[in-house]
């Protein structure tokens, strides 16, 4: 892994809020820092605030330890919450704490997002030279203390630099993650991560080094694309990897306002920019392996999630003929050809085959490396086709389990990992022409 | 008789004479003009066109939609070829001037001139023209994207208003430029946008009056929306 040097100079240094600063100096130092980027989480923030302190009091007595709110102007007094948060470690049976919990609650800068949140994180961690950090949303409803060590523990003790989290999730969740992040990530890059976009991530303070050096923050990187640029670093640099079982993850919808196509571009927008950046650590990598996974594994009831599969289908099917022109450029003849069979199909049988829909991702990630189009189009003309694979997994995967759908997502994955032969010969023909 | 010959006859042959005998210069200075100046569009001309096709711009115009647009708009899609063809006459039209000029001739000269100050305008609004061409081009295809995203059925027709209500702004801003019927076009721009606006407003306040109902008050009213459920959480 590439590694920074603790101690950077000042031109490198991200301008924090004059307040943050003299809390840093005040603090000089610290050995863990647990960030939480927010905007508007009041509802759900403190739960995550008393989860965290309660964790590092239980776990970590020993260690000091910073809790970072990177806010993007509330204005729903989030920041208030966090300031008064607190825990009565007593009735949970705490009694060693020993170090004192600093807060930070700071604006961040730049391009409003996620992204420009973690940035800030990332340079209190720097600044404070800490040797374990772990980020975890304002949104969630399921975390508890055991996620704070389960997080940290593996940094400061086992010698890993990232830790990626392994939830159970209803089938329905993170259809993102489950159609494209997951399959993709795990066939380029080798690496089995189940949830690399999932957003509660430890790792160590020299790998927030590494990602503060990263010129990344007015890209897509700055929103959505945080996660999966974060876990792509992290393998790619050649960091230790593992992941932790956190149980059931129950979070609000992430920024009800933001448009599904913007999500979708922001985060697959950053996978496909990082194939080029890492070119020369996926292509000779072939096949897969798992991970070290941590925590104690159990089953757990998730929250139902309502679909509205005919809406996906019409979006597809309204795609396949006013987007037509558009996607004659971005797909291959034949895969175009495969999709346009599924125009006639009734709902209850809609089916988008596993090979159609991976032939069609690596299709977009040709399209987006040879530029045939401009990026931001090439990114949004992807929903229909999204929304469309998203329906026929829900289609075919109604009446199973959640581990019947766990090996759907497997068949799926290994389907990815056998056509990446597609995309490398094409990818090579582009470098040759 | 010999003075009549001479005065009647002789002179005026002399005075037309001398002036074609001044003026042959002038007339071969304005073929050799021609003439290098032809040579030298159709040398820069070809020139330009193969540098281009070298540096891979026609693949680049190919990239930013710009091919798409030309195609459109009937010409050869084909950028560095019609570069070389612009550059080629455009020299050709100012050797031809220039030639002109060399002539000397009053009338010509004050043609020549009255062209000369106008072709700044001709290439100015042929700029905005291709402009307006790309851009709406561009506007077109972020407006059908994002309708067909929305679920909004009419997304075909959306992307070809946005399409001609660029076009017509840069239509407008053309002739503006050309100093062709001013006010004619500033209002007859004001009232075909005015007439579109009022289009848009009756057909979504009659022909969709519940479509606008339900717009609004998901505009106006904190409620979660009474529709199907789907609460899909795609990340």
């Amino acid at each position: 892994m590439q590694q920074s040097e603790p101690s950077m100079p000042e031109a490198t240094l991200l301008r924090l809020e004059e307040r943050t600063e003299t809390q840093i100096r005040e603090i000089a130092q610290a050995d863990i820092l647990v960030g939480i980027p927010s905007f508007n989480n009041s509802s759900t923030i403190g739960h995550v605030v008393r989860a965290v302190i309660a964790g590092l009091a239980k776990y970590f007595p020993e260690c000091r330890a910073v809790l970072v709110n990177s806010d993007g102007g509330s204005t729903d007094g989030t920041p208030d919450v966090v300031a008064k948060a607190s825990v009565d470690l007593g009735i949970m049976l705490i009694t060693d704490r020993q170090g004192f919990l600093h807060r930070i609650i700071t604006p961040y800068k730049g391009i409003s997002g996620k992204g420009s949140a973690f940035r800030t994180i990332f340079e209190v961690a720097r600044r404070l030279g800490v040797k374990a950090c772990a980020v975890v949303d304002a949104d969630l409803r399921s975390i508890t203390p055991e996620w704070i060590e389960l997080l940290l523990r593996p940094v400061l003790s086992g010698g890993f630099d990232f830790v990626a989290p392994y939830y159970l999730r209803h089938k329905y969740d993170g259809t993102i993650t489950n159609s494209i992040v997951y399959p993709l990530t795990r066939a380029l890059y080798g690496v089995q991560i189940r949830q690399p976009i999932g957003g509660d991530f430890g790792f160590s303070g020299k790998l927030a080094g590494h990602y503060m050096d990263q010129h990344v923050w007015e890209s897509d990187v700055a929103g959505f694309g945080i996660d999966i640029w974060m876990t792509t670093e992290a393998v790619a640099s050649g960091a230790r990897v593992c992941q932790s079982f956190l149980g059931a993850k129950i979070h609000n919808p992430k920024d009800p306002a933001a448009d599904l196509s913007a999500m979708l571009a922001q985060v697959v927008g950053a996978i496909f920019t990082l194939l080029e950046a890492h070119q020369q650590v996926w292509i000779p990598r072939q096949g897969s392996r798992p991970i070290p996974m941590f925590g104690f594994q159990y089953e757990v009831g998730v929250e139902p999630v309502n679909v509205n599969v005919d809406r996906m289908i019409a979006c597809f099917r309204q795609g396949l003929v006013d987007l037509r022109p558009i996607w004659e450029g971005m797909l291959a003849a034949e895969t175009l050809q495969a999709l346009s069979a599924t125009r006639d199909m009734p709902s209850h049988h809609f089916h988008i085959p596993d090979e159609v829909w991976a032939r069609t991702v690596y299709d977009c990630a040709l399209a987006f490396h040879r530029l045939v189009l401009n990026r931001e189009h090439l990114l949004k003309a992807m929903t229909p086709l999204y929304l469309g694979r998203t329906a026929s997994f829900v289609v075919e995967t109604q009446g199973l389990t959640t581990r019947e759908t766990e090996d759907r997502i497997e068949q799926l994955c290994k389907v990815f990992e056998q056509l990446k032969p597609y995309l490398l010969e094409r990818w090579g023909a582009v470098k040759e022409a | 008789m010999r003075e009549f010959v001479h005065t009647t006859l002789l002179e005026p042959l002399t005075t037309i004479g001398t002036r074609i005998l001044h003026f042959l210069p002038n007339l071969f200075a304005a073929v050799i003009i021609l003439g290098v100046g032809w040579l030298l569009a159709r040398l820069l001309g070809h020139g330009v066109e193969r540098l281009l096709r070298m540096l891979g711009v026609d693949h680049l115009a190919d990239q930013l939609g710009i091919t798409t647009v030309l195609t459109r708009t009937g010409l050869k899609p084909v950028p560095s070829h019609l570069a070389g063809r612009m550059l080629y006459w455009g020299l050709v039209i100012l050797t031809a001037i220039a030639a002109l000029g060399a002539l000397d001739v009053k009338a010509i000269n004050q043609l020549a001139t009255g062209f000369l100050n106008y072709l700044p305008h001709v290439l100015t609004a042929t700029v905005i023209l291709l402009a307006g061409m790309l851009l709406s081009n561009f506007v077109a295809r972020t407006a059908l994207i994002a309708a067909v995203n929305a679920n909004f059925p009419a997304a075909a027709t959306a992307a070809g208003l946005a399409r001609w209500g660029v076009l017509l702004a840069a239509l407008a801003m053309a002739l503006e430029e050309l100093g062709i019927a001013e006010n004619i076009v500033v209002v007859g721009f004001g009232i075909t946008l005015g007439g579109v606006v009022l289009a848009v407003a009756i057909a979504f306040g009659l022909g969709a009056k519940d479509l606008a109902k339900e717009f609004l008050e998901r505009m106006l009213s904190d409620k979660p929306r009474d529709r199907l459920p789907d609460d899909l959480k795609h990340l």
